[in-house]
């Protein structure tokens, strides 16, 4: 055993272990894309880079065995642009979507390919549990919302987007009720002024988190303006109620009838033990109780909608006039995570908002390469879709139009989840020229060239089991490509260790396929 | 179907193990001038070596070609040297002289392929192209059919007549012929069948001598004649024609006849060809005259001692000269420990580039226990621009090896590599010559010169990557990898070619040490500064008057090498800068040209000895887009393993690219700022660290440059997308630019003011060089 220094602490640690491992052992987590517990260090990523406490260089940690007397810091201000700046490099050529642009865009991020590809399935059960993680109404919002998700949908560029918004109306009115259990009442109370979209969406995912809610209208029935300002042509009552009973049978109180006021709002707010106003746009009413405001709304901030009082949160149009109802439905859900996280102690910082690699518009030539996974059929449309919604087989044949443009490796992306961390910009060194995206299938595996960053896991992982082929780099600098040798086949380049590579790639460049 | 039998027999004689595949593929391309799959394929199936290495070294190393390319093959220069004297546009006019579109490098006949090259090495020729073996110098952009319809001209001419030697019996004098590659490509060869014919007729009894590089590249072909008695004269710029003038001005025949035949033989040449030799004094140059002088003697040679003299591969000779002297001291006088004493006393730093001191490096060597050390001569010099390593080998192999056996007694060493780069055909051969007669004269292999001591030395051939001057990289490479650095510690020193402790220095650092050695250590420690000591080999060229290879002490200043060596400026433009140390170095402004020339001196303004390219540059030249040529070359080099070096090189010169075509946008040059600082401070190895350094150094020296190209302006009207040509006043209506102009963009209207319609202008230049009248404006 020899000692070294971390960060000031001194560490014993095997003579020879490489920096990274011995830093981790000592708690210091040190990023890294490249290096691989089997195969060692390759120098590739850089993102390891840690400062020699002797004379201030950076240099790769996961290359460097510890020798004795070793000082190094592993985190400072200018560790952490080191590592900034090789992620946004690395971004600057990923090509590739995280979640699709269908979903990014959706103002509550709902995942719509996996609704899709559950439907296309025949899965309509799992696609509400899909859809009621973000959406609290889909019935509604099937028949009312814009859908600004269809505006970015990747099979615009081929022919038509997807009817998504058709889709949701299907998985709503298919399923009875809602699909999930809330957790057992824990205690605490919250208070929801309002129960128009915003208001209900809340109550509905505070109530999951095991909150009691209790709901507060000025009308008699909850809906606010979906109940008053909708045509019932378009949006019939009986749906309305359906998706709203669904929200209350999770337990969810509302007390209707009762026009709240600034004395009425000092006691609820004792009451309870936080506080959801949504009660639309009342500035001058909300400046009288106590609110911060600006001209078009009351003041929240960003991510957690807490308002300049402690415990009190604004959603909806509240906040400013939306003419969409999936914005105020959205922000029920993100509320909820800022409650829990107010009601557990934490500093409420609203739905965690993970990192997203976005390339803009498909190419005329990528077009095929998305089909690969997809079908040709155009768009499923007929007389009475407006009227009556899809049928299960006509839901299906849409569905299945879908692109599959998220990334397979959403939840395991090395590469997401430390741009998350380091806050990365994919666009502040972007180049000049897009490579074009390619999609390849062999065995069980998904290949994406464009995704990869060159870490050579894979080209060592298939060198090491002996594939007759395997993988190699062809070429070299910014346009090495990782490939099989002598323009073999996926299938036959990857013959033993498919699953394998996908397993090590540290990003989405080869991934399982289901 | 190509005949596997015969990849079989190279696979049989070059072995089949990893170290053997780079010679296998270089044997292969030789007979098919490209890598076909069935032979990669065969390889795979016969050694022990997967197709995943063969595809990954296939399509690593330049050299190597995965598809098949036409009859002949035309390399274009893109060296600093050719880049700054217009080789873009040489190649753009060429491409559009065969009819390639964009993406093709081969024309429909399947006749021509071009290739851009970084360096031939032939920079005072500049701009250079290469079809098959014919060297074309100076072209320009409006000569490309020229030379295409001279190569076809010549092209199915068998090779050149060979003539009996003068038996030197009677030794009247001696005829001495540079064989540098300068000299080769401007026709030295043709001149010394000329010369060999002329001996041959005459029945002259004088010695012809072929001697290495005099360094004096902006005048070749040079022809010295020496005679027993009287002053040498030498020429320069000689012609094959001029030689029998020349030779017979200085020597008589022996006898009455052979007097007679000559002159009857010269009255029929005459008839023949109708063309009456014009007279030796334009062409001789005589060693006493003030610019010979002043260009050979404020220089100070010890790695190209005797330069002009000695013929490269006559070891006698070398040995007349000292050679070898050193060797044989230290074997006699000397152990291991004293020689490392006095390499460091010496204090002799690493001529590769960063200067690293030899004698620390030796000792850590010597130091390291194990059966089998290796040592490597670094020749692969892959600057743009510089070609110090190639004059060094091709005129003094003895010096080299010298240096190397010295190296590998003080170390311990019994194995050496000379690493060659493969576009150095002359330098491997004439390496592979001389280790052939030490091998006869005892001086390489076995108990060697009776002192017991081993040595062996082999050759490996390079194969086309930059990246392999690193010396990881360059291990890598003989190990049959590739050239893929890797971080140090461990060195090489340490843990090198198969793991093994291994001695690299560069051609020059082993050039110096024989002087070092032979006579006592302060003679070269008077040479030079406080912290650089003795000479450092530079390639002088650019817009100098006389570029060449020049050796000078360390601490001259910047203003004596381009004033007194170089001449000054070339056409009487003015000085603005000079181009230091290749793709890692940087520009140095005519305003600091008083800098003593030393590692730290060149390094504190941002550039740095490098291998030694010395690129002189005028009013002319934007620095913006050398900035440019070096980030591109870099760009292109990258071997891509590492983050920084790979996606941050292609990112600066996609802003690079931006500036110099209009598309800058505010806040680029902080963005490539941004971009060099991490580049240079995250990347793996030297290449990607030192890449932002021609971009840095005119940031700071010509911030005033890029400002203008972020408005879309190019101060000096070299970028082509920022400039538009036109025709002025002076235009005498002679319509020669409209017979050059490729896309007929002037329309032909004889004695009147001719016009160019930019929007069909390609920019070509032709017009401007064709121009009688300097009428052609550029703006």
């Amino acid at each position: 055993m020899i000692q070294i220094k971390i960060n000031g602490e001194n560490i014993l640690v095997e003579d020879g272990t490489p920096l990274i491992k011995a830093a981790e052992a000592a708690g210091f987590k040190v990023p890294s894309l490249c290096y691989n517990d089997e195969l060692g260090h390759f120098t590739s990523c850089m993102l390891c880079l840690v400062k020699d406490g002797e004379n201030g260089r950076l240099f790769p940690s996961c290359s460097v065995p510890a020798t004795e007397g070793m000082s190094i810091i592993t985190d400072d201000q200018e560790i952490r642009e080191a590592r900034l700046t090789g992620l946004e490099l690395l971004l600057s050529e990923h090509v590739g979507d995280c979640q699709a642009p269908c979903q990014v865009t959706c103002p509550a991020h709902m995942d719509i390919p996996q609704m899709n590809r559950l439907i296309a399935a025949g899965k309509f059960k799992e696609a509400l549990r899909v859809v009621k993680k973000d959406i609290a109404l889909p019935s509604v919002l099937g028949r009312i919302c814009p859908a600004p998700c269809e505006g970015a949908c990747h099979r615009g560029t081929v022919d038509s987007s997807v009817s998504i918004c058709l889709l949701k109306r299907f998985v709503g009115d298919e399923n009875d009720l809602h699909p999930f259990d809330a957790l057992p009442l824990n205690g605490k109370k919250v208070a929801i002024i309002g129960a128009g979209p915003a208001g209900l969406a809340a109550a509905f995912y505070i109530q999951l988190n095991g909150y009691q809610t209790v709901l507060y209208d000025k009308e008699l029935a909850p809906g606010g303006l979906l109940r008053t300002n909708i045509d019932p042509e378009v949006l019939p009552v009986a749906v309305l109620d359906r998706d709203i009973s669904a929200i209350l049978s999770t337990g969810v109180l509302f007390i209707g009838d009762t026009a709240i006021d600034k004395s009425l709002f000092q006691q609820i707010s004792t009451q309870f033990d936080a506080v959801v106003i949504a009660t639309g746009a009342i500035v001058d009413e909300l400046r009288d109780w106590g609110f911060l405001t600006h001209a078009k709304g009351i003041d929240a901030e960003r991510n957690s909608y807490e308002t300049s009082m402690k415990g009190v949160f604004a959603i909806g149009n509240t906040l400013r006039f939306s003419r969409m109802s999936v914005r105020p439905i959205g922000q029920g859900k993100e509320v909820a995570w800022s409650v829990k996280q107010y009601l557990s102690g934490e500093e409420p910082r609203g739905e965690p908002r993970l990192f997203n690699s976005r390339f803009g518009r498909l190419f005329q030539d990528e077009i095929s390469e998305y089909l690969k996974e997809s079908v040709l059929s155009g768009k499923v449309i007929s007389n009475d879709i407006i009227s009556k919604g899809y049928t299960q087989e006509e839901a299906m044949l849409e569905a299945k139009r879908c692109l599959h443009c998220d990334c397979r490796d959403i939840e395991n992306c090395k590469l997401r989840d430390l741009s998350g961390k380091y806050n990365a910009n994919q666009r502040r060194y972007a180049g000049n020229v897009r490579k074009l995206m390619t999609k390849h299938f062999a065995h069980s595996i998904v290949y994406e060239p464009l995704k990869c960053i060159k870490c050579g896991i894979c080209v060592r992982l298939t060198s090491k089991y002996q594939e007759k082929y395997g993988f190699s780099y062809i070429g070299r600098g910014f346009d090495v490509q990782i490939g099989v040798p002598f323009n073999e086949t996926l299938e036959a380049g990857l013959a033993e260790t498919a699953e394998k590579v996908a397993q090590a790639c540290p990003t989405g460049a080869l991934t399982v396929k289901d | 179907m190509i005949d596997l039998s015969k990849i079989d027999r190279t696979i049989a004689e070059k072995g089949s193990t990893k170290t053997a595949l780079i010679p296998i593929l270089q044997a292969i391309q030789r007979e098919y001038n490209y890598l076909p799959e069935d032979a990669l394929r065969r390889v795979s199936e016969t050694t022990d070596i997967n197709p995943a290495e063969i595809i990954g070294v296939a399509s690593f190393y330049s050299q190597f070609r995965l598809a098949p390319v036409g009859e002949h093959i035309v390399r274009v220069c893109v060296g600093t040297a050719c880049h700054v004297k217009g080789a873009g546009l040489v190649y753009d006019s060429l491409r559009r002289a065969f009819n390639l579109k964009e993406g093709q490098n081969t024309d429909q006949e399947r006749k021509y392929t071009i290739e851009k090259v970084s360096c031939l090495g032939c920079c005072t020729l500049a701009p250079v192209v290469q079809i098959d073996q014919v060297t074309y110098g100076h072209v320009t952009s409006d000569k490309a059919a020229d030379i295409i319809k001279d190569f076809e001209s010549i092209k199915d001419k068998k090779g050149k007549n060979l003539f009996r030697k003068g038996d030197g019996t009677e030794i009247q004098g001696e005829i001495r012929i540079g064989l540098g590659s300068c000299c080769v490509a401007s026709g030295s060869s043709d001149i010394k069948d000329a010369v060999e014919q002329t001996i041959n007729q005459t029945g002259l009894h004088v010695k012809l001598k072929s001697v290495g590089c005099v360094g004096m590249c902006h005048q070749v072909p040079l022809v010295e004649i020496v005679p027993t008695k009287g002053e040498p004269t030498l020429y320069s710029k000689v012609k094959p024609e001029d030689i029998q003038q020349i030779v017979t001005s200085h020597f008589q025949p022996v006898g009455r006849f052979s007097r007679l035949k000559n002159k009857f033989w010269n009255a029929i040449e005459n008839i023949q060809t109708d063309q009456q030799w014009k007279g030796i004094e334009r062409y001789e140059l005589n060693i006493r005259e003030k610019q010979v002088s002043s260009f050979l003697g404020k220089q100070f040679p010890i790695a190209t001692e005797h330069r002009g003299m000695i013929n490269p591969l006559d070891i006698e000779e070398y040995k007349q000269h000292g050679g070898f002297l050193a060797l044989k001291k230290v074997f006699s006088e000397f152990t291991p420990e004293q020689v490392i004493d006095k390499i460091k006393i010496s204090g002799i730093r690493g001529r590769g580039g960063a200067g690293f001191p030899t004698g620390i490096k030796w000792e850590l060597v010597a130091r390291q226990e194990s059966a089998i050390k290796y040592l490597i001569c670094n020749g692969d010099e892959g600057d743009p621009g510089a070609f110090m390593d190639r004059m060094l080998l091709e005129s003094y192999p003895y010096r080299v090896i010298e240096g190397m056996i010295i190296a590998a007694f003080a170390v311990n060493s019994s194995e050496g590599y000379f690493y060659i780069r493969a576009e150095y055909p002359l330098a491997v051969t004439r390496i592979r010559e001389a280790l052939a007669i030490c091998r006869n004269n005892n001086l390489i292999g076995n108990n060697i010169l009776g002192s017991g001591f081993n040595f062996n030395v082999q050759i490996y051939e390079g194969a086309g990557a930059f990246v392999c001057g690193e010396e990881t990289a360059l291990i890598q490479s003989i190990e049959g990898n590739r050239g893929f650095p890797h971080l140090r510690p461990p060195f090489p020193a340490v843990k090198g070619v198969f793991g093994l402790p291994t001695l690299v220095n560069n051609t020059e650092t082993f050039a110096q040490i024989s002087f070092i050695m032979r006579d006592t250590v302060d003679r070269f420690t008077r040479i030079g500064t406080e912290t650089s000591k003795g000479t450092k080999v530079f390639a002088l060229a650019g817009k100098v008057a006389r570029g060449g290879l020049i050796e000078v002490p360390m601490g001259m200043t910047i203003r004596q090498i381009v004033e007194e060596i170089g001449g000054g400026i070339a056409n009487g433009r003015q000085f603005k800068a000079v181009q230091i140390g290749g793709p890692s170095g940087g520009c140095i402004p005519a305003t600091l040209q008083d800098t003593p020339i030393d590692y730290e001196s060149l390094t504190s303004l941002g550039a740095m000895m490098g291998s030694g390219g010395l690129i002189v540059l005028d009013d002319t030249d934007c620095m913006v887009d050398i900035a440019r040529f070096f980030l591109s070359f870099t760009q292109d080099e990258s071997c891509g393993k590492c983050t920084f070096c790979r996606v941050g090189t292609k990112r600066m010169l996609d802003i690079m690219d931006n500036l110099t075509s209009g598309k800058g946008q505010p806040g680029d040059l902080e963005k490539l700022e941004t971009l060099a600082e991490w580049t240079g401070k995250g990347s793996l190895c030297g290449l990607g660290r030192t890449a932002p350094n021609p971009i840095l150094s005119t940031l700071k020296y010509f911030r005033e440059e890029y400002e203008a190209h972020l408005q879309g302006i190019c101060p000096t009207g070299k970028c082509p997308e920022l400039i538009k040509y036109s025709i002025n006043d002076d235009c005498i209506g002679c319509t020669l630019c409209v017979q050059r102009c490729p896309v007929e963009a002037i329309p032909f209207l004889p004695h009147q003011k001719h016009v160019i319609n930019t929007d069909l202008c390609i920019k070509c230049d032709a017009c401007r060089q064709v121009c009688p009248v300097d009428a052609v404006v550029v703006k």
